[in-house]
């Protein structure tokens, strides 16, 4: 079976993760996580639900504002400053935050593309209007991707007129205009009709394999397996293990991790 | 029924139609100002602005537009200093403060409007613009406006009928719209009837044409909607 090549310790480190803590109110879904994806890696974070490991993906991204904690995108800290006496978190800089997201691409589980736009207009959106990328440019570009994720012929199609799995690989597309360092994915297949999962596996592996810097949130093991440099499994809001793919999901230390694992491999390849 | 007397009253009552089409044109026009700036304040998330913009809507919605218009016409003028301001030129023009009342009426109302619009908007499209590095402005007007005036346009067309009608009540300050001047008729010919069902019949056709308007720039702004058949 086809693995992902393991990822230098001297590589680069694309996204570094120090401590973090998130709080929704009296609830703590992060307790304290640290997470290094050097370039070229591939992370997987699996967990059950509630384990923390989509909120940990939403605060690279400062979708959500971590409460404590560092996060270094790129070698540049994000700044974060407290107020109301230390009680709330806010971004120190919202246009750091902005420039920051540029470079990391999201892909969200409920794809959520635009629906007043085309596919191509959702594609190109982004480029023209943040990056200011010129429109030729950037239509030339996104037809080039919509081929790659092999809809193409959807280009002038709304959202609504597409299936799951094609809106899905369109919100791919729409990331990877941006042409971000660090692709990340919350759940891609979770919304997915099981017919649907394999093609946008499919392009997600491909990017796997063209070395793309990638941070995945999933419940398909076989597929972590398969592309993943580093998996990482969260319980409660802590790392429970990482390491390499072929160690956690077949030799796990921790009986958590071997529990969870032999209800969620029963089925799956 | 006197049909010669309605067929020569037409002419006379579709002169009053400018009136009637300024009233409405304009205080849509003004209102949609008054709206926007209205449901972006009450959003904002600043109590100051949250406060003022809900107690307006508050006022305007909660009290008959007849009683809005008198306090303007007649009310204001009873100050020295609105007598005063450089506003009385406009104060004491009943066609103003018509407008001024209609505007801030339908200002209210259309801000709900929209504010239900926006606030309708699936948050995950707007974290999808964040996501790209979108400022919130940016998002704002790229995602969310473009979905929201979208979204308020079937309920905006209610307003803009009840705008149409609403209207009539110009009247009342010697306005001769067209209502005004349909009762100025009546009260040289006599011929209630008559000129009441004419009157009613061009807002009838207003209404009818306002309507269409507004189920065709629907139309024209969703194709997204029209795709899916």
């Amino acid at each position: 079976m086809h693995r992902h090549p393991p990822v230098s310790d001297t590589a680069p480190a694309a996204v570094v993760v120090e401590d973090l803590h998130k709080r929704f109110g009296e609830l703590e879904v992060l307790k304290g996580v640290s997470l290094t994806a050097r370039e070229g890696d591939v992370i997987t974070l699996i967990g059950s639900s509630g384990s923390g490991k989509s909120t940990l993906l939403r605060c690279i991204n400062m979708l959500e504002i971590p409460d404590d904690g560092r996060i270094v995108i790129g070698g540049e800290a994000i700044g974060l400053k407290k107020i109301r006496n230390g009680r709330v978190t806010v971004p120190a800089d919202a246009r750091q935050v902005e420039r920051m997201r540029t470079r990391l691409g999201m892909v969200f589980q409920s794809f959520n593309l635009w629906t007043h736009m085309t596919i191509l207009q959702n594609v190109i959106e982004a480029p023209v209007h943040v990056l200011g990328v010129p429109k030729a440019e950037a239509v030339d570009r996104a037809r080039k991707l919509l081929d790659k994720v092999g809809i193409l012929s959807k280009a002038d199609s709304y959202p609504i007129q597409l299936s799951g799995g094609q809106q899905q690989r369109a919100a791919i597309a729409r990331a990877l205009a941006m042409q971000p360092k660090v692709m990340l994915f919350d759940e891609p297949t979770s919304a997915l009709d099981p017919e649907l999962v394999g093609e946008v596996l499919r392009v997600i592996r491909q990017l796997a394999d063209e070395g793309s810097t990638m941070i995945l949130v999933t419940h398909e093991m076989g597929f972590a397996r398969e592309v993943a440099s580093k998996v990482v499994f969260l319980h409660q809001g802590r790392i429970e293990e990482e390491g390499a793919p072929d160690k956690v999901l077949t030799n796990p230390d921790s009986d958590r991790v071997r529990q969870f694992l032999s209800r969620h491999l029963s089925g799956a390849a | 029924m006197d049909w010669e007397l309605m067929w020569d009253s037409l002419p006379k009552l579709l002169a009053a139609l400018p009136v009637t089409l300024e009233l409405v044109g304009g205080s849509l026009l003004l209102g949609a100002v008054v709206a926007f700036v209205t449901a972006l304040l009450r959003l904002s998330g600043n109590r100051v602005a949250e406060i003022l913009t809900t107690a307006y809507v508050f006022v305007f919605r909660g009290t008959p537009l007849l009683v809005q218009i008198f306090l303007i016409y007649y009310g204001l003028g009873q100050f020295e200093f609105v007598r005063d301001s450089v506003l009385w030129p406009f104060l004491r023009e009943p066609m103003w403060c018509a407008i001024l009342a209609l505007t801030l009426n339908t200002g209210a109302y259309t801000s709900e409007i929209l504010r239900g619009a926006i606030l309708s908007v699936p948050l995950g499209q707007v974290e999808a613009a964040r996501a790209c590095g979108m400022s919130r402005a940016l998002a704002f007007r790229r995602i969310v406006l473009p979905v929201a005036v979208r979204q308020m346009l079937p309920a905006y067309g209610n307003e803009v009928i009840l705008m149409v009608k609403a209207s009539s009540l110009a009247s009342t300050i010697t306005l001769l719209e067209v209502t005004g001047l349909a009762r100025k008729i009546i009260s040289q010919s006599f011929a209630v009837f008559e000129i009441f069902i004419l009157a009613g019949a061009i807002y009838l056709l207003l209404n009818f044409l306002a309507s269409r308007l507004i189920k065709y720039a629907e139309w024209r702004l969703t194709p997204y909607l029209r795709a899916r058949a």
